[in-house]
């Protein structure tokens, strides 16, 4: 081997071992830490869920886990109490046409078989034995990675909340979209409106930014006020945040995508989930 | 770069340490990794965390250089550094996010963005791959101290003057000097409080004239994020 092409496989030789090494490391890291933090991310949920359906002693929550199952071509939905261990829940079983293959009882603590693949949670308030609320999980793709969302919705799908999980969008640009002023733009529309909603460069009249930063603080009196000037913004698109439409638009899309399709499935699921709901 | 690189007698911890925090602030001095300061500094908190992490960042590449240079081409040496701060940053990132997961939805992004600091690698380079473990150390203490306290001065300026506020408390009524929380007033504030360091030490100077020279300033160099 002539000198120069050793000195190249002993670089690469070099980098190679680096690499393993950094790699190896981290992947101790990862199985180390893992665990807590999806515990922590759990937490997190919970209490998001728990505020933006206004859940008091009166209320219950059901929560619906969607799959595939991708060898039988089958939708695959299974509810059961929320945060409470042990209970039994409801295992209900579509064609991809929308056509009912089964309904039945599922034991608590039935595993997920590894081929089914998880499409996404709803949250549902249970109130005097009717669905009284709704918190939907959706996904959106902003502008370097995944957009995480809850959206929330009242009996009749009008929106009651939005809230941003999880992000990794530009802090002081993207990451606006996450903060409570333009996720209060999405409030107290109807399903409809939703289904329309377009989003927009002009700048956010200076009143209706105010109220938004009043009713994400929730400010006494801010709901009125909201509501007197909503009358006016409802037909309006959403204002996107300065210099961040892509991630404006990316959340706007995902709420859209995500209330059409969870009135479909809801019209479909619920009158199979028996007792439940 | 330095006059602690010279040949003579070995410098002390405290040297070291002082070295990084004031004669070669990261900030201040070297004018490095300014764009972070100048982006994560509208608050005290903010400042503090970021500082917090790149200490620890600085600390453990440092040593960890020093330990395995003697393994690395001298050919590939820099990619190398990379991977070693990479490592630490995901490490440190994946610990934050599974133990302080408060504390991560606020430095998050943030901790993500310093494996591309240049003040880590241009001491990796300068003094981590030249010097034994121990000095190593205490230059990467140092100067992960002097990136903290440069970023703790920074925030509570632009906090005090820009919000009206200390570490999230309310002090003066109103926003005195909103435009300082933008990301100009970051330049501005950096530019002043330099200006009030090289004040300070030419007032220091002038006061032990005659004795031994002070290390020049030596500001410029390689810039970087």
């Amino acid at each position: 081997m002539k000198p120069v092409s050793r000195e190249v496989v002993r670089i690469a030789a070099s980098m190679t071992v680096a690499c393993a090494a950094g790699a190896a490391i981290l992947g101790v890291v990862y199985v180390a830490t893992d665990r807590y933090r999806e515990a922590s991310a759990l937490r997190t949920e919970r209490e998001a869920v728990a505020t933006m359906l206004g859940i008091d002693s009166t209320t219950t929550v059901v929560e619906v886990r969607q799959y595939l199952e991708p060898a039988r071509r089958e939708v695959i939905y299974r509810a059961a109490p929320f945060g409470v261990p042990g209970a039994e829940g409801r295992e209900v079983v579509f064609g991809l046409d929308g056509a009912l293959v089964g309904a039945h009882a599922l034991p608590a603590g039935e595993p997920v078989a590894k081929t089914l693949e998880p499409l996404g949670r709803v949250f549902v308030a249970i109130r005097d034995g009717r669905a009284a609320g709704f918190v939907v999980e959706g996904e959106a793709r902003g502008y370097k990675n995944f957009i995480r969302f809850f959206v929330a919705l009242r009996g009749d799908f009008e929106v009651a909340g939005v809230r941003v999980i999880q992000h990794e969008e530009d802090p002081g640009l993207g990451a606006e979209v996450a903060t409570g002023w333009f996720d209060g733009q999405y409030v107290g529309r109807s399903a409809e409106e939703v289904a329309r909603l377009e989003v927009t460069r002009d700048p956010m009249p200076e009143d209706w930014r105010a109220a938004l930063v009043a009713l994400s603080r929730r400010a006494p009196g801010s709901g009125a006020v909201h509501d007197s000037l909503l009358a006016r913004e409802r037909a309006k698109p959403i204002y996107a945040v300065t210099g961040a439409t892509i991630s404006s638009r990316a959340v706007t899309d995902g709420v859209r995508v995500t209330v059409e399709h969870f009135r479909r499935r809801w019209a479909l699921l619920a009158p199979h989930l028996g007792g439940m709901a | 770069m330095t006059t602690l690189l010279h040949p003579g007698p070995a410098p002390t911890p405290r040297q070291l340490i002082l070295n990084g925090i004031f004669a070669e602030n990261p900030v201040f001095r070297l004018a490095l990794s300014l764009c972070p300061a100048v982006a994560v500094t509208t608050s005290v908190l903010n400042g503090l965390l970021l500082g917090v992490a790149v200490l620890a960042v600085q600390v453990l590449s440092s040593v960890t250089v020093t330990l395995v240079r003697g393994l690395i081409h001298p050919r590939v040496r820099i990619p190398v550094y990379t991977i070693i701060i990479a490592v630490w940053v995901s490490a440190i990132d994946m610990a934050l996010a599974a133990f302080f997961p408060a504390l991560y939805a606020q430095v998050g992004l943030y901790v993500k963005l310093i494996v591309a600091f240049a003040i880590i690698i241009s001491r990796l380079e300068v003094f981590a791959s030249r010097q034994p473990l121990v000095p190593s150390f205490f230059d990467g203490l140092g100067m992960g101290l002097g990136f903290l306290l440069a970023l703790l001065a920074i925030g509570a300026f632009r906090e005090l003057l820009g919000s009206g506020s200390f570490a999230g408390h309310a002090i003066a009524p109103g926003k005195p000097l909103l435009f300082l929380t933008l990301p100009a007033g970051g330049f501005f504030s950096i530019a002043i409080l330099m200006a009030f360091f090289n004040w300070i030490e030419a007032r220091a100077r002038r006061g032990r004239e005659g004795s031994a020279p002070a290390p020049r300033a030596a500001a410029g160099g390689t810039h970087g994020v």
